[in-house]
């Protein structure tokens, strides 16, 4: 499995990456930001990918759909796919419209038995066109269903199980998710299955006070900084990348932020080792 | 409830201009209500979209200023959903709306649609461009040609001195009043590199753009304006027109 730590790679830094090699180990890219016809965008990928391997990030895949996938959008992923030649290939469990319409959300599932087999469908779906696993997100929420019958965690290690895709755990919406509904964040961590867990995100929220909301445009919270310990006991080094999607600070801020990353990575692990 | 139809009655909660209480939504262990819950999705629905109308309608946002653009985004967005994966496409229909809705301000629509068809020609397809040597080279073995525009190639038509407020948004100066041009002008928009290109054309030119996108031969379009432009010395004229064609990379290989 390829390790290291990384960021997602954003407009505002393109220039950084041009100019000098920059101490990170790989790239996330938002998958849809690049499913463009041309221009600046996929010749920026272009380039970079030259340097850096990357890693794709989908956001409208919606994966609970109902209605199944949408077809043109596989189409023009699998072909991104094809141009980058990504490390993995990762979207949301979550759905983000019905009927023909898009809000743009990354929305909670229910976790049913009918949802299961919703997602459990879609991801094969996925995974046929693409040829490889996909692997899926745990999204940020506020609302729970009345119609829920299992935790998010139980759920996901379902659709691993039955599918083979994988997990991309986004610690910070754990830490978002694990205080709206109050349940423990090692709950979440310890009901994953190991082997399924193909990359973290970092991240930061914002703070209602009774309330959290995920706007990852904060860094990264010393509760996240907590759970990203928990997972690095449990799940040992898996490549890992602060997430910043909104007011985005210079590179250097977001490299001295995954810095911090790799300490507490090494000092984790190593502590781990000597006992 | 079935998935259908919590999928449903979800979307209709966000569409829906008032945020509502849901009983379909699990109780809160701290006692928020679920109306409180919902309009986390509810706002975020309403800012992300307004957001994307702010990037990409930059210089029609700064004419309005931020209340009037804000207030009109937000009537956009409660009258249209989005029908696309691709976030970016939203503002399609906003400067229809914007022309309906400030019918006596058509400047404003005109700028919309400007900011717009830049946007397009940004990350629009790509292709090889054709230089006036191919254009030598292709000559020298073909009898007829028949040029291609790159796939970015737009044109919008401006009754409003609205290319004038463009440029001094851009410049970051005051715009000028808006006024009705004594005759419209048409634009003609691409992609040159990687930046977006815009220039207005003289009508002999607007003609022979005309021609080149419906296929028209090299000898045909001369021949549409010798027809149509008799005043004019056609072949000194659209001479330089196809230089300055090549020049703008507007012809594709």
């Amino acid at each position: 499995m390829t390790s290291g730590f990384g960021l997602g790679l954003r407009t505002e830094h393109y220039n950084d990456f041009l100019a000098e090699p920059q101490p990170v180990d790989w790239l996330e890219v938002i998958s849809d930001n690049y499913m463009v016809d041309g221009g600046k965008p996929l010749a920026m990928l272009d380039q970079i990918r030259a340097n850096y391997p990357m890693a794709m990030h989908g956001v409208s895949m919606s994966i609970g759909s109902i209605k199944g996938l949408d077809k043109e959008y596989l189409t023009k992923l699998k072909k991104l796919e094809q141009r980058v030649e990504p490390m993995w290939v990762s979207d949301h469990l979550c759905w983000t419209g019905v009927h023909g319409r898009n809000m743009h959300d990354l929305l909670p599932l229910p976790y049913t038995d009918e949802a299961l087999q919703v997602v459990k469908r879609n991801v094969e779906h996925a995974q046929e066109v693409l040829q490889r696993p996909l692997v899926l997100e745990n999204v940020s929420s506020y609302v729970e269903y009345e119609s829920s019958e299992m935790t998010e965690w139980e759920f996901l290690a379902e659709v691993c199980q039955a599918t083979g895709c994988r997990l991309l755990l986004d610690l910070n919406n754990i830490y978002v998710s694990a205080f709206n509904h109050d349940f423990s964040p090692s709950s979440f961590i310890e009901g994953v299955p190991i082997d399924s867990v193909m990359q973290f995100h970092l991240a930061g929220h914002q703070d209602n006070g009774d309330i959290l909301v995920d706007t990852h445009d904060h860094p990264v919270c010393d509760g996240v900084w907590d759970i990203y310990r928990q997972a690095l006991l449990r799940f040992g080094y898996v490549p890992t990348m602060i997430e910043r999607d909104d007011k985005i600070p210079p590179l250097a801020e977001l490299i001295s932020e995954l810095d911090m990353a790799r300490t507490v990575a090494d000092d984790v692990l190593n502590t781990k080792v000597a006992l | 409830m079935k998935l259908a139809e919590l999928q449903t009655t979800f979307q209709h909660a966000l569409f829906d201009a008032e945020c509502t209480e849901a009983e379909w939504i699990k109780e809160s262990v701290r006692g928020l209500s679920s109306r409180y819950r919902l309009d986390v999705y509810h706002n975020a629905y309403r800012l992300r979209l307004i957001d994307v109308l702010l990037d990409t309608f930059e210089h029609t946002a700064i004419y309005l200023g931020d209340e009037w653009f804000n207030q009109l985004a937000a009537d956009y967005v409660q009258t249209h959903h989005s029908t696309f994966t691709n976030i970016g496409l939203y503002g399609r229909e906003f400067p229809d709306f914007l022309a309906e809705r400030l019918a006596d301000d058509k400047e404003v629509s005109e700028l919309a649609l400007m900011d717009w068809k830049l946007r397009r020609a940004f990350d629009g397809a790509d292709s090889a461009v054709m230089t006036l040597d191919d254009l030598q080279q292709l000559a020298s073995v073909e009898s007829s040609i028949c040029l291609q525009a790159v796939p970015t190639l737009t044109s919008c038509t401006q009754h409003f001195n609205t290319l004038d407020i463009w440029h001094a948004i851009n410049q970051d100066e005051t715009p000028p009043t808006a006024e009705p041009l004594p005759e419209a002008i048409e634009l003609l928009i691409w992609r040159k590199g990687h930046s977006p290109h815009f220039r207005s054309l003289s009508k002999i030119e607007s003609a022979a753009i005309s021609c080149l996108c419906s296929g028209e031969t090299l000898d045909g379009i001369g021949a549409i304006l010798e027809k149509d432009f008799p005043e004019v010395d056609v072949a000194t004229e659209f001479g330089a027109m196809l230089r300055r064609w090549f020049d703008d990379e507007i012809i594709s290989k």
